[in-house]
Protein backbone atom coordinates (compact mmCIF):
# COMPACT_ATOMS: atom_id res chain seq x y z
CA UNK A 1 0.00 0.00 0.00
CA UNK A 2 1.75 3.49 -0.91
CA UNK A 3 1.11 6.17 1.32
CA UNK A 4 -0.57 7.87 -0.86
CA UNK A 5 -2.96 5.40 -0.83
CA UNK A 6 -2.49 5.19 2.83
CA UNK A 7 -3.62 8.87 3.00
CA UNK A 8 -6.49 8.78 0.39
CA UNK A 9 -7.49 6.37 2.57
CA UNK A 10 -7.57 7.91 5.53
CA UNK A 11 -8.96 10.94 4.55
CA UNK A 12 -12.29 8.78 3.29
CA UNK A 13 -12.30 7.09 6.91
CA UNK A 14 -12.09 10.85 8.52
CA UNK A 15 -15.19 12.15 6.46
CA UNK A 16 -16.66 8.63 7.71
CA UNK A 17 -15.91 9.56 10.97
CA UNK A 18 -17.13 13.24 10.45
CA UNK A 19 -20.55 11.66 9.04
CA UNK A 20 -20.58 9.18 12.15
CA UNK A 21 -20.21 11.69 14.85
CA UNK A 22 -22.36 15.01 13.41
CA UNK A 23 -24.99 12.93 11.47
CA UNK A 24 -25.79 9.64 11.96
CA UNK A 25 -25.44 9.88 16.01
CA UNK A 26 -28.32 12.50 15.48
CA UNK A 27 -30.42 10.06 14.11
CA UNK A 28 -32.52 8.21 16.66
CA UNK A 29 -33.19 5.32 14.76
CA UNK A 30 -34.97 2.02 16.50
CA UNK A 31 -32.76 -0.66 18.15
CA UNK A 32 -29.65 2.41 18.74
CA UNK A 33 -28.63 2.74 15.22
CA UNK A 34 -25.68 1.70 13.55
CA UNK A 35 -21.85 2.51 12.75
CA UNK A 36 -21.58 3.87 9.52
CA UNK A 37 -17.67 4.25 10.38
CA UNK A 38 -17.19 0.35 10.77
CA UNK A 39 -18.98 -0.83 8.43
CA UNK A 40 -16.99 1.50 6.12
CA UNK A 41 -14.06 0.21 7.35
CA UNK A 42 -14.89 -3.55 6.76
CA UNK A 43 -16.05 -2.53 3.78
CA UNK A 44 -12.50 -1.56 2.58
CA UNK A 45 -10.93 -4.02 4.16
CA UNK A 46 -12.11 -6.36 1.87
CA UNK A 47 -10.89 -4.47 -0.97
CA UNK A 48 -7.07 -4.52 0.49
CA UNK A 49 -5.06 -6.93 0.49
CA UNK A 50 -3.50 -8.23 3.62
CA UNK A 51 -0.23 -5.53 4.31
CA UNK A 52 -2.82 -3.24 3.13
CA UNK A 53 -6.02 -4.66 5.33
CA UNK A 54 -3.66 -4.29 8.62
CA UNK A 55 -2.50 -0.59 8.06
CA UNK A 56 -6.24 0.07 7.13
CA UNK A 57 -7.11 -1.51 10.15
CA UNK A 58 -5.08 0.05 12.70
CA UNK A 59 -4.88 3.89 11.17
CA UNK A 60 -8.97 3.31 11.18
CA UNK A 61 -8.82 2.58 14.73
CA UNK A 62 -6.69 5.12 15.55
CA UNK A 63 -9.15 7.56 13.91
CA UNK A 64 -12.19 6.00 15.81
CA UNK A 65 -9.83 6.20 19.46
CA UNK A 66 -10.18 9.95 19.10
CA UNK A 67 -14.01 10.31 19.03
CA UNK A 68 -14.59 12.64 21.52
CA UNK A 69 -17.55 10.85 22.99
CA UNK A 70 -15.49 7.61 23.37
CA UNK A 71 -15.17 6.39 27.21
CA UNK A 72 -12.44 3.72 26.24
CA UNK A 73 -8.30 4.25 26.38
CA UNK A 74 -7.03 5.82 23.18
CA UNK A 75 -5.73 2.78 21.19
CA UNK A 76 -8.65 0.11 22.27
CA UNK A 77 -10.35 0.52 18.39
CA UNK A 78 -6.61 0.67 16.99
CA UNK A 79 -6.18 -2.84 18.62
CA UNK A 80 -9.57 -4.12 17.69
CA UNK A 81 -9.90 -3.14 14.12
CA UNK A 82 -6.36 -4.20 13.49
CA UNK A 83 -7.40 -7.60 14.91
CA UNK A 84 -10.36 -7.36 12.81
CA UNK A 85 -8.91 -6.15 9.49
CA UNK A 86 -5.71 -9.25 10.01
CA UNK A 87 -8.68 -11.74 10.17
CA UNK A 88 -10.77 -10.88 7.08
CA UNK A 89 -7.65 -10.52 5.62
CA UNK A 90 -6.19 -14.49 6.51
CA UNK A 91 -9.92 -15.58 5.40
CA UNK A 92 -9.70 -13.76 1.67
CA UNK A 93 -10.02 -17.04 -0.12
CA UNK A 94 -13.05 -18.15 1.78
CA UNK A 95 -14.64 -14.85 1.76
CA UNK A 96 -14.30 -14.43 -1.67
CA UNK A 97 -17.13 -16.27 -2.31
CA UNK A 98 -19.21 -14.88 -0.14
CA UNK A 99 -19.22 -11.38 -0.71
CA UNK A 100 -19.42 -12.05 -4.49
CA UNK A 101 -23.55 -11.62 -4.23
CA UNK A 102 -24.94 -8.61 -2.85
CA UNK A 103 -26.53 -10.06 0.02
CA UNK A 104 -23.80 -11.81 1.19
CA UNK A 105 -21.37 -9.10 0.61
CA UNK A 106 -24.19 -7.07 3.19
CA UNK A 107 -24.26 -9.71 5.44
CA UNK A 108 -20.16 -10.14 5.67
CA UNK A 109 -20.14 -6.35 6.15
CA UNK A 110 -22.48 -6.71 8.91
CA UNK A 111 -21.15 -9.49 10.52
CA UNK A 112 -17.84 -7.98 10.64
CA UNK A 113 -19.13 -4.82 11.92
CA UNK A 114 -20.65 -7.13 15.04
CA UNK A 115 -17.40 -9.29 15.17
CA UNK A 116 -15.37 -5.47 16.21
CA UNK A 117 -18.18 -4.73 18.58
CA UNK A 118 -17.88 -7.96 20.37
CA UNK A 119 -14.43 -7.62 20.45
CA UNK A 120 -14.40 -4.19 21.97
CA UNK A 121 -16.53 -4.90 24.58
CA UNK A 122 -14.77 -7.89 25.45
CA UNK A 123 -11.31 -5.87 25.45
CA UNK A 124 -13.17 -3.45 27.38
CA UNK A 125 -13.95 -5.87 30.19
CA UNK A 126 -10.91 -7.01 30.09
CA UNK A 127 -9.42 -3.19 30.88
CA UNK A 128 -12.05 -3.18 33.81
CA UNK A 129 -14.50 -0.78 31.45
CA UNK A 130 -18.17 -0.89 32.66
CA UNK A 131 -20.08 -1.61 29.13
CA UNK A 132 -23.99 -2.29 30.83
CA UNK A 133 -25.73 -5.64 30.95
CA UNK A 134 -24.72 -8.16 28.86
CA UNK A 135 -28.39 -7.94 27.22
CA UNK A 136 -28.37 -4.55 26.62
CA UNK A 137 -24.89 -5.38 24.89
CA UNK A 138 -26.49 -7.50 22.72
CA UNK A 139 -29.24 -5.51 21.77
CA UNK A 140 -26.65 -3.12 20.60
CA UNK A 141 -24.96 -5.18 18.57
CA UNK A 142 -27.84 -6.93 16.84
CA UNK A 143 -29.02 -3.47 16.15
CA UNK A 144 -25.78 -2.88 14.35
CA UNK A 145 -25.84 -6.23 12.94
CA UNK A 146 -29.44 -5.26 11.16
CA UNK A 147 -28.53 -1.63 10.19
CA UNK A 148 -25.49 -2.24 8.12
CA UNK A 149 -27.15 -4.56 6.30
CA UNK A 150 -29.51 -2.85 5.38
CA UNK A 151 -27.21 0.33 4.14
CA UNK A 152 -24.07 -1.54 3.12
CA UNK A 153 -25.94 -1.99 -0.35
CA UNK A 154 -25.83 1.94 -0.35
CA UNK A 155 -22.41 2.78 0.43
CA UNK A 156 -20.67 -0.40 -0.81
CA UNK A 157 -21.09 0.55 -5.01
CA UNK A 158 -19.48 4.22 -4.14
CA UNK A 159 -16.96 2.82 -1.98
CA UNK A 160 -16.02 0.32 -5.09
CA UNK A 161 -15.87 3.23 -7.46
CA UNK A 162 -13.35 5.43 -5.22
CA UNK A 163 -10.73 2.21 -5.01
CA UNK A 164 -11.14 2.30 -8.56
CA UNK A 165 -9.64 5.82 -9.01
CA UNK A 166 -7.71 5.76 -5.58
CA UNK A 167 -5.63 2.43 -6.83
CA UNK A 168 -3.01 1.93 -9.10
CA UNK A 169 -3.37 0.09 -12.40
CA UNK A 170 0.24 -1.51 -11.30
CA UNK A 171 -1.45 -2.22 -7.83
CA UNK A 172 -4.37 -3.51 -9.39
CA UNK A 173 -2.41 -6.23 -11.19
CA UNK B 1 -10.06 -8.42 -5.35
CA UNK B 2 -6.65 -7.62 -4.59
CA UNK B 3 -4.80 -10.33 -2.34
CA UNK B 4 -1.09 -10.98 -0.88
CA UNK B 5 1.07 -10.32 1.87
CA UNK B 6 2.98 -12.95 4.18
CA UNK B 7 5.63 -12.56 6.80
CA UNK B 8 5.58 -9.06 5.97
CA UNK B 9 2.12 -8.43 7.22
CA UNK B 10 2.14 -10.73 9.94
CA UNK B 11 5.49 -8.47 11.35
CA UNK B 12 3.23 -5.65 10.36
CA UNK B 13 0.48 -6.93 12.59
CA UNK B 14 2.63 -7.43 15.53
CA UNK B 15 3.90 -3.91 15.02
CA UNK B 16 0.48 -2.33 15.18
CA UNK B 17 -0.99 -4.49 18.06
CA UNK B 18 1.94 -3.51 20.30
CA UNK B 19 1.51 -0.01 18.97
CA UNK B 20 -1.99 -0.15 20.03
CA UNK B 21 -0.88 -1.98 23.54
CA UNK B 22 1.67 0.85 23.81
CA UNK B 23 -1.19 3.87 23.25
CA UNK B 24 -3.44 1.88 25.58
CA UNK B 25 -0.87 1.82 28.37
CA UNK B 26 0.12 5.53 28.21
CA UNK B 27 -3.67 5.93 28.10
CA UNK B 28 -4.25 3.90 31.20
CA UNK B 29 -1.74 5.64 33.11
CA UNK B 30 -2.86 9.18 32.29
CA UNK B 31 -0.49 10.45 29.78
CA UNK B 32 -1.75 13.85 28.61
CA UNK B 33 -0.84 13.37 24.66
CA UNK B 34 -3.87 10.67 24.13
CA UNK B 35 -6.15 13.11 25.85
CA UNK B 36 -5.34 16.21 24.10
CA UNK B 37 -5.82 14.45 20.82
CA UNK B 38 -9.72 13.45 21.53
CA UNK B 39 -9.85 17.38 23.17
CA UNK B 40 -8.62 18.57 19.69
CA UNK B 41 -10.91 16.07 17.99
CA UNK B 42 -13.78 17.77 20.03
CA UNK B 43 -12.75 21.34 19.11
CA UNK B 44 -12.51 20.13 15.39
CA UNK B 45 -15.90 18.20 15.43
CA UNK B 46 -17.47 20.94 17.56
CA UNK B 47 -18.66 23.64 14.53
CA UNK B 48 -19.24 20.91 12.51
CA UNK B 49 -21.68 19.15 15.16
CA UNK B 50 -23.47 22.39 15.62
CA UNK B 51 -23.70 23.30 11.75
CA UNK B 52 -25.48 20.02 11.57
CA UNK B 53 -27.73 20.27 14.38
CA UNK B 54 -28.85 23.72 13.28
CA UNK B 55 -29.18 22.15 9.90
CA UNK B 56 -31.12 18.78 10.90
CA UNK B 57 -32.80 19.83 13.97
CA UNK B 58 -36.48 19.72 12.76
CA UNK B 59 -35.97 16.39 10.97
CA UNK B 60 -33.52 15.05 13.74
CA UNK B 61 -36.01 12.78 15.89
CA UNK B 62 -38.12 12.04 12.30
CA UNK B 63 -37.71 7.95 13.28
CA UNK B 64 -38.31 8.57 17.26
CA UNK B 65 -41.56 10.09 16.11
CA UNK B 66 -42.26 7.63 13.61
CA UNK B 67 -41.67 4.54 16.32
CA UNK B 68 -43.35 6.59 19.34
CA UNK B 69 -46.21 7.60 17.07
CA UNK B 70 -49.16 5.27 17.94
CA UNK B 71 -48.23 6.11 21.90
CA UNK B 72 -48.55 9.91 20.61
CA UNK B 73 -51.87 9.73 19.50
CA UNK B 74 -52.96 8.87 23.12
CA UNK B 75 -51.06 11.31 24.32
CA UNK B 76 -52.37 14.26 21.75
CA UNK B 77 -55.80 13.47 23.17
CA UNK B 78 -54.89 13.27 26.52
CA UNK B 79 -53.05 16.74 26.04
CA UNK B 80 -56.11 18.05 24.63
CA UNK B 81 -58.62 17.81 27.49
CA UNK B 82 -56.13 18.41 30.03
CA UNK B 83 -56.02 21.42 27.80
CA UNK B 84 -59.02 22.48 28.28
CA UNK B 85 -59.18 21.94 31.61
CA UNK B 86 -56.15 24.19 32.28
CA UNK B 87 -57.48 26.89 30.22
CA UNK B 88 -60.20 27.43 32.42
CA UNK B 89 -57.82 26.87 35.46
CA UNK B 90 -55.52 30.21 33.64
CA UNK B 91 -58.83 32.40 33.67
CA UNK B 92 -58.42 32.14 37.37
CA UNK B 93 -54.53 32.36 37.52
CA UNK B 94 -54.40 35.71 35.54
CA UNK B 95 -54.02 38.12 38.47
CA UNK B 96 -51.32 35.99 39.94
CA UNK B 97 -49.43 35.50 36.35
CA UNK B 98 -47.82 38.76 37.38
CA UNK B 99 -46.36 37.81 40.56
CA UNK B 100 -45.31 34.72 38.58
CA UNK B 101 -43.32 36.39 36.78
CA UNK B 102 -41.48 38.52 38.91
CA UNK B 103 -40.75 35.75 40.82
CA UNK B 104 -39.22 33.74 37.73
CA UNK B 105 -37.24 36.86 36.92
CA UNK B 106 -35.87 36.77 40.30
CA UNK B 107 -35.20 33.56 40.58
CA UNK B 108 -34.21 32.50 36.98
CA UNK B 109 -32.27 29.51 36.47
CA UNK B 110 -29.78 29.23 39.27
CA UNK B 111 -32.92 28.85 41.60
CA UNK B 112 -33.68 29.12 45.28
CA UNK B 113 -30.65 27.27 45.94
CA UNK B 114 -28.25 30.52 44.75
CA UNK B 115 -26.26 27.94 41.71
CA UNK B 116 -25.11 29.83 39.01
CA UNK B 117 -25.73 28.06 35.81
CA UNK B 118 -24.73 28.08 31.94
CA UNK B 119 -27.62 27.12 29.55
CA UNK B 120 -26.38 25.16 26.72
CA UNK B 121 -27.79 23.75 23.48
CA UNK B 122 -27.26 19.84 22.76
CA UNK B 123 -25.40 19.86 19.14
CA UNK B 124 -24.35 16.13 19.31
CA UNK B 125 -25.19 12.94 21.17
CA UNK B 126 -22.47 10.16 21.92
CA UNK B 127 -21.55 7.89 18.88
CA UNK B 128 -23.19 4.42 18.62
CA UNK B 129 -20.13 3.39 17.93
CA UNK B 130 -18.45 3.24 21.55
CA UNK B 131 -21.22 2.45 23.74
CA UNK B 132 -21.53 5.37 25.98
CA UNK B 133 -23.71 7.34 26.50
CA UNK B 134 -22.49 11.23 26.31
CA UNK B 135 -23.60 14.36 24.79
CA UNK B 136 -22.07 17.24 23.41
CA UNK B 137 -23.25 21.15 24.10
CA UNK B 138 -22.48 24.22 22.74
CA UNK B 139 -20.71 25.90 25.80
CA UNK B 140 -17.07 25.06 26.92
CA UNK B 141 -14.44 26.60 29.01
CA UNK B 142 -15.05 29.92 27.86
CA UNK B 143 -18.75 29.90 29.47
CA UNK B 144 -16.89 29.22 32.54
CA UNK B 145 -17.60 25.38 32.26
CA UNK B 146 -14.59 22.77 33.92
CA UNK B 147 -15.31 19.23 34.10
CA UNK B 148 -17.14 17.24 36.74
CA UNK B 149 -19.91 19.67 36.73
CA UNK B 150 -23.51 18.86 37.30
CA UNK B 151 -25.57 19.18 34.26
CA UNK B 152 -29.49 19.23 34.64
CA UNK B 153 -32.03 19.97 32.51
CA UNK B 154 -36.11 21.20 32.83
CA UNK B 155 -36.92 18.56 34.80
CA UNK B 156 -33.82 17.12 36.73
CA UNK B 157 -30.50 15.75 37.02
CA UNK B 158 -28.74 14.65 33.36
CA UNK B 159 -25.67 13.97 33.82
CA UNK B 160 -21.63 15.27 34.42
CA UNK B 161 -19.59 17.48 32.70
CA UNK B 162 -16.59 14.93 31.33
CA UNK B 163 -14.52 16.79 28.77
CA UNK B 164 -14.21 20.35 28.03
CA UNK B 165 -12.77 22.80 25.47
CA UNK B 166 -13.28 26.28 24.75
CA UNK B 167 -16.77 26.59 23.42
CA UNK B 168 -17.53 22.47 23.91
CA UNK B 169 -18.07 20.29 26.35
CA UNK B 170 -18.77 16.45 26.69
CA UNK B 171 -21.54 15.16 28.69
CA UNK B 172 -21.26 11.90 30.57
CA UNK B 173 -24.96 11.31 30.55
CA UNK B 174 -26.90 9.36 33.68
CA UNK B 175 -27.79 6.15 31.45
CA UNK B 176 -24.27 5.23 30.66
CA UNK B 177 -23.49 1.96 32.81
CA UNK B 178 -20.27 4.01 34.22
CA UNK B 179 -22.59 6.67 35.74
CA UNK B 180 -23.01 6.55 39.24
CA UNK B 181 -24.42 9.03 41.52
CA UNK B 182 -25.54 9.38 45.31
CA UNK B 183 -29.14 10.09 46.09
CA UNK B 184 -31.35 10.66 48.81
CA UNK B 185 -35.19 8.96 49.29
CA UNK B 186 -37.21 12.31 49.70
CA UNK B 187 -39.65 10.29 51.85
CA UNK B 188 -37.35 8.39 54.16
CA UNK B 189 -33.87 10.25 53.57
CA UNK B 190 -32.33 6.98 53.26
CA UNK B 191 -29.39 7.21 50.93
CA UNK B 192 -28.32 5.06 48.03
CA UNK B 193 -26.02 4.78 45.09
CA UNK B 194 -28.23 5.33 41.54
CA UNK B 195 -26.49 3.76 38.26
CA UNK B 196 -26.99 3.74 35.15
CA UNK B 197 -27.46 0.85 32.83
CA UNK B 198 -27.69 1.96 29.32
CA UNK B 199 -30.91 2.02 28.80
CA UNK B 200 -33.97 4.31 30.30
CA UNK B 201 -34.18 2.33 33.34
CA UNK B 202 -31.60 2.85 36.42
CA UNK B 203 -30.35 0.81 39.52
CA UNK B 204 -30.90 2.10 42.55
CA UNK B 205 -28.88 0.15 45.73
CA UNK B 206 -29.78 1.58 49.75
CA UNK B 207 -26.75 2.24 51.73
CA UNK B 208 -28.99 1.64 54.30
CA UNK B 209 -29.69 -2.24 55.23
CA UNK B 210 -32.46 -1.18 57.35
CA UNK B 211 -33.70 1.83 54.95
CA UNK B 212 -36.61 0.69 52.82
CA UNK B 213 -38.04 1.76 49.22
CA UNK B 214 -41.32 2.31 48.24
CA UNK B 215 -42.67 2.75 44.28
CA UNK B 216 -43.09 6.58 43.36
CA UNK B 217 -40.18 7.58 45.88
CA UNK B 218 -38.78 10.44 44.72
CA UNK B 219 -34.81 10.61 44.33
CA UNK B 220 -32.45 13.79 45.05
CA UNK B 221 -28.57 13.87 44.35
CA UNK B 222 -27.18 13.99 47.64
CA UNK B 223 -24.43 16.03 46.79
CA UNK B 224 -20.46 15.66 46.56
CA UNK B 225 -17.94 17.26 48.44
CA UNK B 226 -17.63 20.51 47.45
CA UNK B 227 -20.39 20.30 45.11
CA UNK B 228 -18.05 17.96 42.61
CA UNK B 229 -19.21 16.48 40.70
CA UNK B 230 -22.74 16.60 41.80
CA UNK B 231 -24.93 19.47 43.61
CA UNK B 232 -26.97 18.35 46.35
CA UNK B 233 -31.10 18.77 45.62
CA UNK B 234 -31.37 18.68 42.22
CA UNK B 235 -34.62 15.81 41.23
CA UNK B 236 -33.14 12.71 39.97
CA UNK B 237 -36.42 10.48 39.27
CA UNK B 238 -38.52 7.93 40.88
CA UNK B 239 -38.79 4.46 42.21
CA UNK B 240 -40.90 2.55 39.62
CA UNK B 241 -40.17 -0.98 41.03
CA UNK B 242 -38.79 -2.57 43.78
CA UNK B 243 -36.29 -5.55 44.06
CA UNK B 244 -37.70 -7.65 46.80
CA UNK B 245 -35.46 -10.44 46.70
CA UNK B 246 -32.98 -11.11 49.52
CA UNK B 247 -30.15 -12.10 48.06
CA UNK B 248 -28.71 -8.58 48.31
CA UNK B 249 -28.24 -7.03 52.12
CA UNK B 250 -29.47 -3.65 50.91
CA UNK B 251 -33.08 -3.04 49.00
CA UNK B 252 -32.07 -2.41 45.22
CA UNK B 253 -35.00 -1.01 43.19
CA UNK B 254 -35.30 0.53 39.50
CA UNK B 255 -35.53 4.05 38.90
CA UNK B 256 -37.35 5.82 35.99
CA UNK B 257 -35.34 9.72 35.89
CA UNK B 258 -37.26 12.72 35.57
CA UNK B 259 -35.63 13.90 32.24
CA UNK B 260 -36.14 12.33 29.31
CA UNK B 261 -32.23 11.88 28.01
CA UNK B 262 -32.94 10.86 24.44
CA UNK B 263 -34.40 14.08 23.71
CA UNK B 264 -32.87 16.51 25.44
CA UNK B 265 -32.24 19.82 23.96
CA UNK B 266 -31.10 22.25 26.11
CA UNK B 267 -29.23 21.94 29.29
CA UNK B 268 -27.85 23.70 32.19
CA UNK B 269 -24.61 23.62 33.36
CA UNK B 270 -23.94 24.62 37.10
CA UNK B 271 -20.63 26.36 37.38
CA UNK B 272 -21.10 27.60 40.67
CA UNK B 273 -22.56 26.63 44.30
CA UNK B 274 -24.14 29.51 46.52
CA UNK B 275 -22.23 31.42 48.94
CA UNK B 276 -25.04 31.48 51.35
CA UNK B 277 -27.73 29.54 52.49
CA UNK B 278 -29.81 27.61 51.72
CA UNK B 279 -27.27 25.13 49.76
CA UNK B 280 -29.52 22.53 49.23
CA UNK B 281 -32.40 23.27 47.00
CA UNK B 282 -32.52 23.73 43.52
CA UNK B 283 -35.17 25.18 41.07
CA UNK B 284 -36.01 22.78 38.46
CA UNK B 285 -38.93 20.98 40.16
CA UNK B 286 -40.13 17.38 38.96
CA UNK B 287 -42.53 17.55 36.57
CA UNK B 288 -44.96 16.22 38.46
CA UNK B 289 -44.84 18.88 40.98
CA UNK B 290 -45.16 21.84 38.49
CA UNK B 291 -48.92 22.30 37.83
CA UNK B 292 -49.57 21.91 42.08
CA UNK B 293 -47.39 24.44 42.89
CA UNK B 294 -48.73 26.70 40.31
CA UNK B 295 -52.58 27.01 41.19
CA UNK B 296 -52.89 28.47 44.52
CA UNK B 297 -55.94 30.58 45.77
CA UNK B 298 -56.19 33.79 44.30
CA UNK B 299 -54.78 36.74 46.63
CA UNK B 300 -57.03 38.16 48.85
CA UNK B 301 -55.75 41.87 48.38
CA UNK B 302 -55.41 41.72 44.51
CA UNK B 303 -56.18 45.29 44.13
CA UNK B 304 -53.98 46.87 46.55
CA UNK B 305 -50.79 44.55 45.69
CA UNK B 306 -50.88 43.47 42.68
CA UNK B 307 -51.92 47.07 40.57
CA UNK B 308 -48.92 48.45 38.99
CA UNK B 309 -48.03 51.95 39.94
CA UNK B 310 -47.72 54.09 37.31
CA UNK B 311 -44.10 54.80 35.46
CA UNK B 312 -42.66 57.66 35.34
CA UNK B 313 -43.70 58.34 32.05
CA UNK B 314 -47.34 57.41 32.54
CA UNK B 315 -47.20 59.48 35.24
CA UNK B 316 -46.70 62.59 33.20
CA UNK B 317 -48.87 62.14 30.69
CA UNK B 318 -51.72 61.92 33.46
CA UNK B 319 -50.71 64.95 35.19
CA UNK B 320 -51.08 66.83 31.68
Amino acid sequence: MSPIRIALNASLLFVAFILQESVISRMHLPITGFSLYLAIIVSMVLLENRTGAVILGFVGGIILDLSPSSQSPFGQWALVLTLVAYVIAVNSESIDEIVSRPVGLGLFVAAGTALSLALYLVLGSLLGESNGSLGRDAIVIAGNFFWTMLISPFFMPILIVIREVTVGARERI
Amino acid sequence: MARGGGNRSRLLLVILLVTSLFFITLDLRGVSVTKGSRSVTQSFLAPIQKGVSDLFSPVGRFFSDVKNFPSEKDKVAALASENARLKTQVLVNKDIQGQLTQLKGVLDLAGRGGYRVVAARVIGHGSSSTFSQTLTIDAGSADGITIDKTVIAEHGLVGVVKSVDAHSAIVLLMSDPAFKVGVRIARSQSVGVLSGTGGNSFALQLLDPAGNIVVGDTLFSNGSDGNTPFIPGVPVGVVSSVDHSSATLTQTASVKSYSDLNNVGVVSVVISAPTTAPKTMINPTPRATVIVYVTPTPSPTPTSSLSPSPTPLASKKATK
